[in-house]
């Protein structure tokens, strides 16, 4: 029997997305267990999230889980990147608003290293500047890159 | 019932997964090996804890789960390299991956996906396993899988596969006995019957790892609770059928502390002493 990987890739295609991004389960699959495992896998990726973005997780507290369930509903995992990845692209989808300034700093300096981008996490190569506001006591955090590898940040003070 | 011998000659020991966060767990005294996930392994700069592991007599089992032998691709050259590598700059007796594809249609799964039991699925993987083993330095031992989800149209059962996989291509068996109780218990069949037709002289050591029932009494197998007596259970059988050469405690999450690990060891210790001594009894009829 002459093995037809292209098939059989397609059929595990298919079983994947039906998992992981939300897509209708192919025939003859128990739509009872497919249910219990695509909620299973998000809460694994939801720990794995949590536990690489910390001030994220803290920030959204008991909103966490159920932000990041909406999610990963209909978000793949990242082909590349892992668990950083997903929580910066989880983070996208968040307003500005809804994070503490641990979380908002947090998601600042991986954006100033990282760049997500269809499907991929890169190390950022062009340069990056970016200030947000901080409180208590009010200061101005700037965050720069400009070359690989090389993030600096800078406080300044900001008078009453 | 005649006891089968375990064929690859290894003594391995009690072991536990090695992270960073638990390296000081990794120096107890009674543990013999230890397993870490082969990606985060860089070859040219291993962690400090595995290679003091490896200087203390440890063996260091690199365990892969990004190869996706059970996908549709044949395994990436640079993948099955870097975990080639790994083996080698930590003198590592065997590796270890998976019975399970992890991506597919450019798509990542982010988790062990099942493979389908058939004749065409296990044709392709005997493929991808060959190209594997060509690719390694040291033998390869791969692992079943727990899943929620099953292909309908299987034409083997879970240790009829296995055992089909491993006699086709030599590779050994990382038997994780966790898996094997949630599969039965999720899928309605008998784990110590099934553990009986597993390909148990291919043995190259097991896991042992916890989990836990939800509501709906399906079983989850987290590697972030302890273990539980059915699994402990399985220890003792598998002990009275075969010699085991090690004995790998899979906790990913919610690290014990020492003494908790300590009992957690014990326990599996224990059972599997249970186990040899049945195995004993009969042996000197």
């Amino acid at each position: 029997m002459t093995a037809d990987r292209d098939a059989y890739g397609e059929r595990q295609a298919q079983l994947l997305r039906a998992l992981v991004a939300g897509e209708d389960l192919p025939e003859g699959f128990a739509p009872g267990k497919a249910t219990v495992a695509s909620r299973s896998l998000r809460r694994k990726r939801s720990r794995d999230v949590a536990k690489t973005w910390p001030a994220l997780a803290f920030a959204l507290g008991s909103r966490f889980d159920e932000r990041f369930d909406a999610f990963a509903r209909s978000t793949a995992p990242p082909v590349v990147g892992g668990a950083l990845a997903d929580g910066m692209a989880f983070a996208s989808t968040l307003d500005s608003g809804e994070l503490s300034e641990d979380a908002r700093v947090e998601v600042l300096f991986a954006r100033a290293r990282l760049v997500h981008r269809g499907g991929t996490l890169r190390r950022r190569t062009g340069p990056f500047l970016r200030a947000i506001t901080l409180h208590e006591p009010r200061r101005l955090l700037v965050v720069a890159q400009i070359a690989r590898g090389s993030t600096r940040a800078r406080t300044v003070p900001l008078g009453r | 019932m005649t006891s089968m011998p375990a064929a690859p000659d290894r003594r391995l020991g009690l072991g536990i997964g090695w992270r960073p966060e638990t390296d000081v767990l990794a120096t107890r005294p009674e543990l013999g090996f230890v397993e870490a996930v082969a990606e985060s392994v860089d070859p040219r700069r291993p962690p400090a804890g595995l290679l003091a592991a490896r200087d203390r007599g440890m063996a260091v089992i690199p365990h892969g789960i990004s190869l996706s032998l059970g996908g549709a691709e044949r395994p990436d050259a640079r993948r099955l390299a870097h975990l080639a590598a790994v083996a080698q700059r930590l003198g590592s007796p065997l590796v270890s991956e998976h019975i399970a594809f992890v991506r597919a249609g450019g798509q990542e799964a982010g988790h062990l996906l099942p493979v389908p039991r058939t004749r065409e699925a296990l044709a392709i993987m005997i493929e991808n396993v060959m190209i594997a083993q060509q690719a390694l330095p040291v033998p390869l031992a791969l692992e079943h899988v727990a899943t929620l989800v099953e292909w309908p149209g299987a034409e083997y059962d879970e240790a009829a596969f296995v055992t089909e996989l491993l006699d086709r291509t030599g590779a050994e068996l990382l038997l994780d006995l966790s898996n094997l109780y949630a599969n039965a218990h999720n899928h309605g069949y008998d784990a110590r019957e099934a553990l009986t037709r597993f390909p148990l002289a291919r043995l190259a050591y097991v896991h042992v790892g916890g989990g836990f029932y939800d509501d709906h009494g399906v079983y989850h197998d987290t590697h972030g609770d302890p273990v539980v007596p059915g699994v402990l259970d399985l220890v003792e059988e598998l002990l009275a059928l075969t010699d085991a050469p090690g004995l790998l405690l899979e906790r990913d999450d919610n690290f014990p502390t020492g003494p908790a690990l300590a009992g957690e060891l014990d326990d599996i210790a224990a059972a599997a002493r249970r186990g040899s001594a049945r195995r004993e009894g009969v042996d000197d009829r």
